[in-house]
């Protein structure tokens, strides 16, 4: 195992705090950048996500070419919310609408890449409470000072909110530790210097979001770790310390739905380089089991594991990027 | 200040045009709690914030107050001071963060003072946008420990221990906007606790009950006689006591204010609580104490100061209607030492002192523009008389 990695390419996001500098570096590469947020009913937090982002990295410092929102089809008022405070608001199915619509966090990504202009994407989640500039300038720090790094991911404290105005000081994590590091442990040990896999904070170059697969719904965060690391090494990986991160609690059935998804990406993955083999195909549906009127009754999801081929695939994405077939 | 009151619209446009860094400051500087005595954190960010914001000098005096000083072009005047108190009444157990919609921003302590501390923070880049210059150096101040048991201490520390002249000074309340104190009531805040001796001396055959004995206390102050003249008032405010809905209270706590024009009618009215305090705990045997919290003394600006004068037409011209009424908060502190001073609101809120207060964001940029040209007033010399 690759122990150097931990230590080389682990950085804290007070590191990247000189803004002016990171606005001058970005000049100098001539890069720009884009910053997606995706969404389904994200009304609390939005506004503020927003407005904080826009007023530290677009206008006082200029690191952030634009803000875009890319919305699974919300009921609350987040799109509004989030023309107001002054993003590019799309609806996921309005983007390349010839494509059969699928819904899912990958999928946001995924069309994020069609829509925004920027040399460098920053992917964020817009559920964050404690939402801080540094969430963003802290993952685009290690790309522009580093030049063998291509992908930021985030980790930072746990604390969650519980309840109405309560907020528990650890906690979280609980499909890392119980699902992803145990695999990570198994398979891919170098990978499980990745603190938090799992982390919605991430930002790399287009270069390399383009080439990859993204899975529509929550496998996307590790097949993204997977693929690069297959592709291009863990050296190209980086992480950076966010400090604390305040987010929504999930029950514990919700989080078996994403383990679900989690694990049915990681096997198709780790079948795909030849590392083990399956007899018999896996199964689509996660299989809970609810109490209807003192009636236990199965409670079933079907998680079909679709994903979207890496985007330079696409002929018209080629032709509105200049790029050509890899 | 014709001049000025014609600048008062543009003023509001362009500080609109700074929505986001405006909001921003609320929200990085109001989502870290400051209960009173804990405002640390609050006090490192927003010093950090000025900073950022190229503030000339950043600082703590000795009781840990921030301030940030903008220096003014003629060294020989006397600094204006700007002050927003810091503490909210919320602990750090509350969650602090805040929603932001359309239309206002929603949360904890927003009302109190959170606005206000953001807006202080944003002044600075307000003032650069506007391209305002100012002779006297602008001093703008954070306060601690305002609020409730803080007694005013932070202020009253900075102004005793602030060496020269002070020209005038604004005061920055998150609501209600159209708020102009130029006056303080006297007033005494206090406290009173009975407890009753759960296990020592004799078995009493009706236990006395802490909860009733504050209760006759409550009815022994509303039956004193109030006079119109000097106007005052009693508010009982603030009552807590017993542990289980079946066991007799053996704590319970009254929390009040006494309010007057006069200072003299404040300490007579305060003695007469303490005379009933000490009666009804002589008479139940029961531990009955009178504590006094915070006090400030009476203080005013004449209606046609010209401080009142030009805050007034400030805000007439923002299409804004100045409501006054007596405010017992840092504007005493000025006062009491003969330093003209306002108190003014900077927008409208809902659920004032509660977790889910709101405060509105359109309005926010009239209320800003209205300090700025007060602030503008001040070094055009209103103070000076």
């Amino acid at each position: 195992m690759n122990r150097d990695w931990l230590k080389k390419n682990t950085f804290h996001c007070s590191a990247f705090g000189d803004l002016k500098r990171l606005v001058e570096l970005k000049s100098k590469k001539g890069l720009t950048i884009s910053l997606c947020l995706p969404t389904l009913n994200e009304e609390k937090t939005i506004g503020k996500e927003l407005v904080i982002l826009k007023s530290e990295l677009m206008t006082r410092y200029p690191l952030l070419d634009e803000i875009v929102v890319v919305d699974s089809g919300s009921t609350d008022d987040t799109r509004s919310i989030a023309r107001t405070f002054g993003a590019d608001v799309y609806k996921a199915d309005d983007i390349l609408p010839h494509l059969e619509p699928y819904k899912g966090k990958g999928e946001n990504l995924w069309k994020a890449l069609y829509i925004t202009k920027g040399d460098i994407i920053v992917y964020l989640d817009a559920d964050i409470k404690n939402i801080h500039h540094r969430f963003v300038y802290g993952l685009i720090g290690p790309l522009l000072l580093h030049d063998h790094i291509k992908y930021v991911k985030a980790f930072y404290d746990r604390p969650i909110a519980i309840g109405k105005n309560k907020i528990r000081p650890t906690g979280g994590g609980r499909v890392t530790e119980l699902v992803i590091r145990p695999l990570f442990s198994l398979f891919f040990p170098d990978l499980t210097q990745i603190l938090q896999p799992l982390s919605g904070e991430y930002a790399g170059f287009r270069d390399v979001f383009e080439r990859i697969p993204f899975p529509i719904g929550y496998g996307i965060e590790t097949s993204m770790i997977l693929d690069i690391y297959h592709k291009w090494g863990l050296d190209v990986i980086a992480q950076v310390d966010l400090e604390k991160r305040i987010h929504r609690n999930q029950d514990t059935k919700a989080l078996g739905k994403m383990a679900f998804a989690i694990l049915k990406t990681f096997f198709s993955r780790t079948v795909n380089l030849g590392l083990i083999n399956f007899n018999t195909p896996l199964h689509d549906t996660m299989i809970q089991y609810k109490l209807v009127k003192s009636e236990i009754q199965p409670d079933l999801l079907t998680i079909e594991g679709l994903e979207r081929p890496p985007i330079i695939e696409l002929p018209e994405y080629r032709q509105r990027f200049n790029r050509k077939a890899s | 200040m014709e001049e000025l009151l014609n600048r008062m619209p543009e003023f509001e446009k362009k500080i609109k045009s700074m929505m986001e860094t405006i909001i921003t400051n609320i929200v990085l500087l109001g989502q870290i709690p400051a209960p009173t005595f804990k405002e640390k954190a609050r006090v490192t960010a927003f010093l950090e914030r000025l900073a950022e914001f190229q503030v000339d000098e950043c600082t703590t005096d000795g009781y840990r107050n921030p301030i940030g000083i903008i220096r003014g072009t003629s060294p020989n005047r006397p600094p204006i001071f700007v002050v927003a108190h810091m503490d909210t009444p919320f602990g750090y157990d509350v969650d602090h963060n805040f929603t932001i919609r359309e239309n206002a921003i929603y949360g904890a302590g927003l009302l109190d003072n959170s606005v206000g501390v953001g807006v202080l923070a944003s002044l600075p880049a307000i003032f650069r946008h506007l391209g305002l210059e100012f002779e006297s150096d602008i001093v703008l101040a954070g306060v601690i420990q305002s609020i409730g048991k803080g007694n005013l201490r932070g202020i009253r520390h900075l102004l005793k221990t602030w060496s020269t002249p002070i020209r005038g000074a604004v005061c920055i309340e998150s609501g209600e906007l159209g708020r102009l104190n130029y006056y303080s009531d006297g007033m005494i805040r206090g406290e009173i606790k009975c407890s009753i001796n759960r296990s020592g001396g004799r078995r009493q055959r009706f236990q006395p009950n802490a909860i009733l004995v504050i209760n006759e206390v409550i009815n022994q102050i509303l039956e004193l006689r109030l006079p119109l003249k000097p106007r005052s008032k009693i508010i009982i405010g603030k009552i807590f006591g017993g542990l289980k809905h079946g066991q007799i209270a053996h704590e319970a706590t009254l929390g009040f204010e006494i309010h007057s024009d006069s200072d003299e009618m404040v300490k007579s009215l305060y003695n007469d609580i303490s005379d009933i305090v000490n009666g009804l705990g002589h008479e139940y045997e029961v531990r009955l104490e009178l504590k006094t919290i915070s006090n400030v003394r009476a203080s005013r600006l004449r209606f046609n100061h010209p401080l009142v004068k030009s805050t007034i037409a400030i805000m007439r011209r923002l299409g804004l209607k100045p409501i006054s009424e007596p405010s017992e908060s840092e504007l005493s502190i000025f006062l009491s030492r003969k330093i003209p001073a306002v108190t003014l609101g900077i927008s409208y809120g809902e659920s004032y002192q509660q977790r889910s207060s709101v405060i509105k964001i359109e309005p926010m940029f009239r209320g800003i523009a209205q300090i700025v040209g007060v602030i503008a007033a001040i070094d055009s010399g209103v103070c000076d008389e």
